[in-house]
């Protein structure tokens, strides 16, 4: 049920061209760029590819989602036409890339919790243009960290 | 055809871009206990630890700016900070903290996990932390935090993200993290940690979703927890028996430690204030006073054990929270403890035992209920039938909020930021779940007919001795007393402003661009007197002050000094 709705939001943002660039409003509707999951090595080590389509100002995927906290090395590549960048939050200060037209470059970022971090292009006006991803950490706090009291009802 | 793409030039942290030095001077590595606990006589031009001293009067013996001269104060330079990109709650971040300054560097943190180290002479960054802070995390009142502590060469900070961690204070790296709380469940970390001994002490935020409140005390080397003291007992345990016996509620209770607390070396004890019972609003599901709620709590800071409490509203049905600030004096040889509560009124107890020694009002307007002076509490206004709405004074901001009040030694007075404001609220229902905002009403606080003070009362009677009233809105930062003879307070409309000690005569503003909801403190440096306030309005403002939710954000660290010779 719930992914029909999801099917039937994507193909009404596509129809209203709120999922390309000057159509149905002047940018693209931030995160409908897709998703992708990451790969996790043996060694824990998360990992993924994020490219900058032609034209599109989204970063694709525009949701990465991570099972849990941890350190991540997106690779990005600009196959736009178009100098962008990426400023990715990780704990310590922001790690901020330049991705020249056709380029690519790797960017290891440590996030220690779940919830989700939003991300982009902070150059003119890339972020509200579409240039805005988000990573998402799914998971728990440790164990050690959580209230001493029996399992709570959630939404 | 495949593309072929050109290297990028290599990531690098966005602080390199900036003119942020990278390193501060090794002035925290010989920072210790003993020093914390004789800042204020051995070192007053330092501001160390979070009130200045352990006993949290937020007094300096720094007297070069004083009655005369101060209407010569200038700014010496200005710290801008702003944000980057989106982050959390981007309508209620807010500048919250008490900077400290050792030997001449400031450090301070801000909202969405920065913290810095500042040149305190002159307004250069040194170097920058910041600490990624999820966009969805559960905060009830705001982006902000409180401060951070200084000691043994570390600088140690709770995150929105409930973790705590020590950075090293010469380069801003991370020494060790420890999670501290559980996000899924509303926890957060707003409080500035309190280092005692081998100590760091941090307390929970997270009442208004319904999180079970806890104090914690970590290792300062190794940043292992040493104890755990849970503000809402477990069945069976001492306090229990104000809870319902047969119900979930004590799950859910509130009573976190969202506000630092102080420390009698003597006795070995914290004095430390907890938040309101949860559901806010809604006592019918939680009957009983609900320990250790909107108390004080005496810590015993090697055990964790509560040796004795006094709750200041049992069974709070107005959001009443504790958490303000415990301020230790001394009278006739008594030791003495001194709390003006959410609720309006300013209490004295003896801090050896807990003992009631005075209890009198302090706002003009309390409609919710009456203390006598015995400390019986009384109920007259509170939500309790299913939507019908109830108006009290103080709302829920309290008469006065988080924010500190001030002791000077020269005039033994108390020096008391005032919020005259009163709410709207109906009780409304709702079934508990994790991570949920969990108030049980709605609430409206009032946008007209307020008003605000800085109001002096006596040491040894509770007088009111003089007040200032502001412009007509109340006032919602915390007050420094110093040695000059002065009482330095901020307001929302974005003056900082001085007041005489002795007589409340308004002797000196400046406009500072944006509202003030933070604790100002005030340090020299080669013999010349500097007052710091952090300014940047936002937070909570529709809890105690919803009349000026237009208000300007800013982010800015202000330093005035008198002009140089």
């Amino acid at each position: 049920m719930a992914r029909a709705r999801e099917k039937q939001l994507s193909q009404v943002v596509s129809e209203l061209g709120l999922d390309k660039q000057n159509s149905g409003t002047i940018g693209r509707l931030l995160n409908h760029g897709g998703l992708g999951q990451v790969q996790e090595g043996s060694d824990g080590r998360m990992s993924i590819q994020v490219h900058i389509p032609e034209d599109e100002l989204t970063y694709s995927p525009s949701i990465i989602v991570m099972p849990h906290a941890g350190e991540l090395e997106i690779e990005f590549f600009n196959d736009d036409t178009n100098t962008h960048c990426a400023m990715v939050p990780s704990n310590g200060d922001y790690q901020w890339i330049w991705l020249p037209n056709f380029s690519t470059g790797k960017v290891t970022v440590t996030l220690d919790g779940p919830g989700y971090y939003w991300y982009g292009s902070n150059v003119g006006n890339d972020e509200g243009r579409g240039l805005t991803g988000a990573i998402v950490v799914m998971g728990d706090v440790p164990e050690e960290a959580k209230l001493d009291r029996p399992p709570q009802p959630r939404p | 055809m495949t593309q072929e793409y050109i290297d990028a030039p290599p990531p690098v942290n966005l602080g390199n871009l900036s003119t942020e030095v990278g390193n501060a001077p090794p002035v925290a590595r010989d920072v210790t206990h003993e020093r914390i606990l004789n800042a204020r006589e051995a070192e007053p031009h330092n501001w160390i630890t979070y009130y200045g001293a352990y006993d949290g009067q937020r007094y300096s013996l720094l007297d070069q700016i004083n009655t005369e001269n101060v209407k010569r104060l200038a700014p010496a330079w200005v710290f801008q900070a702003g944000s980057q990109g989106l982050h959390a709650g981007p309508s209620t971040y807010a500048f919250e903290a008490a900077p400290l300054i050792v030997d001449g560097v400031m450090f301070a943190s801000g909202w969405d996990g920065f913290v810095w180290a500042i040149d305190a002479k002159t307004g250069r960054l040194l170097w920058q932390y910041k600490h990624a802070i999820p966009f969805d995390v559960s905060l009830c009142c705001g982006n902000v935090n409180r401060g951070v502590a200084v000691a043994e060469g570390k600088v140690f900070v709770a995150t929105l993200n409930a973790h705590v961690i020590a950075l090293d204070a010469e380069s801003g790296d991370k020494i060790w993290d420890t999670v501290h709380g559980d996000v899924r469940a509303g926890e957060s970390a707003t409080v500035a940690p309190l280092v005692v001994k081998d100590k760091v002490i941090v307390g929970s935020s997270g009442g208004e979703f319904g999180s079970r409140g806890h104090l914690d005390a970590y290792d300062i080397e190794t940043g292992e927890r040493v104890w755990r003291r849970y503000m809402v007992p477990k069945p069976g345990e001492p306090g229990s028996e104000t809870w319902p016996d047969d119900g979930e509620a004590w799950q859910r209770g509130g009573g976190n430690c969202w506000v630092t607390g102080t420390y009698d070396p003597e006795l070995n004890l914290l004095y430390w204030g907890t938040g309101n019972p949860a559901p806010d609003f809604d006592g019918e599901v939680r009957e009983g006073d609900n320990l250790f709620t909107d108390s004080v709590v005496a810590v015993d800071l090697d055990s964790g054990e509560i040796q004795w409490h006094y709750q200041f509203t049992p069974h709070d049905l107005w959001d009443y929270d504790s958490n303000m600030e415990s301020i230790l004096f001394e009278q006739d040889g008594r030791k003495l403890l001194a709390h003006f509560d959410k609720n309006g009124y300013f209490f004295v107890l003896d801090r050896t035992n807990g003992e009631l020694v005075r209890v009198t009002p302090f706002v003009d307007r309390i409609t919710w209920g009456e203390i006598d002076a015995e400390g019986n509490v009384t109920p007259r206004i509170y939500p309790e039938k299913e939507g019908e709405e109830v108006h009290f004074y103080p709302g829920p901001a309290g008469a006065k909020e988080w924010t500190h009040a001030a002791y000077s030694q020269r005039t033994e007075l108390f020096y008391c930021p005032v919020q005259n404001t009163g709410a709207t609220i109906a009780r409304r229902r709702r079934e508990f779940k994790e991570g949920m905002p969990y108030w049980g009403a709605h609430v409206i606080v009032d946008t007209e007919g307020m008003s605000g003070a800085v109001t002096a009362y006596s040491a040894s009677t509770s007088e009111e001795v003089w007040r200032w009233e502001t412009n007509g809105l109340p006032v919602c930062a915390s007050v420094l007393a110093t040695a000059g003879d002065l009482v330095f307070v901020g307001l929302p409309s974005g003056e900082l402003t001085a007041l005489d000690a002795r007589t409340g005569e308004h002797l000196w503003e400046f406009q500072c661009g944006s509202g003030h909801h933070s604790s100002p403190t005030t340090y020299s440096i080669d013999g010349r007197q500097y007052i710091a306030v952090p300014v940047g309005w936002g937070a909570w403002t529709e809890g105690f002050l919803p009349g000026l939710m237009g208000g300007a954000h800013g982010s800015s660290i202000f330093v005035f000094a008198l002009p140089e010779e």
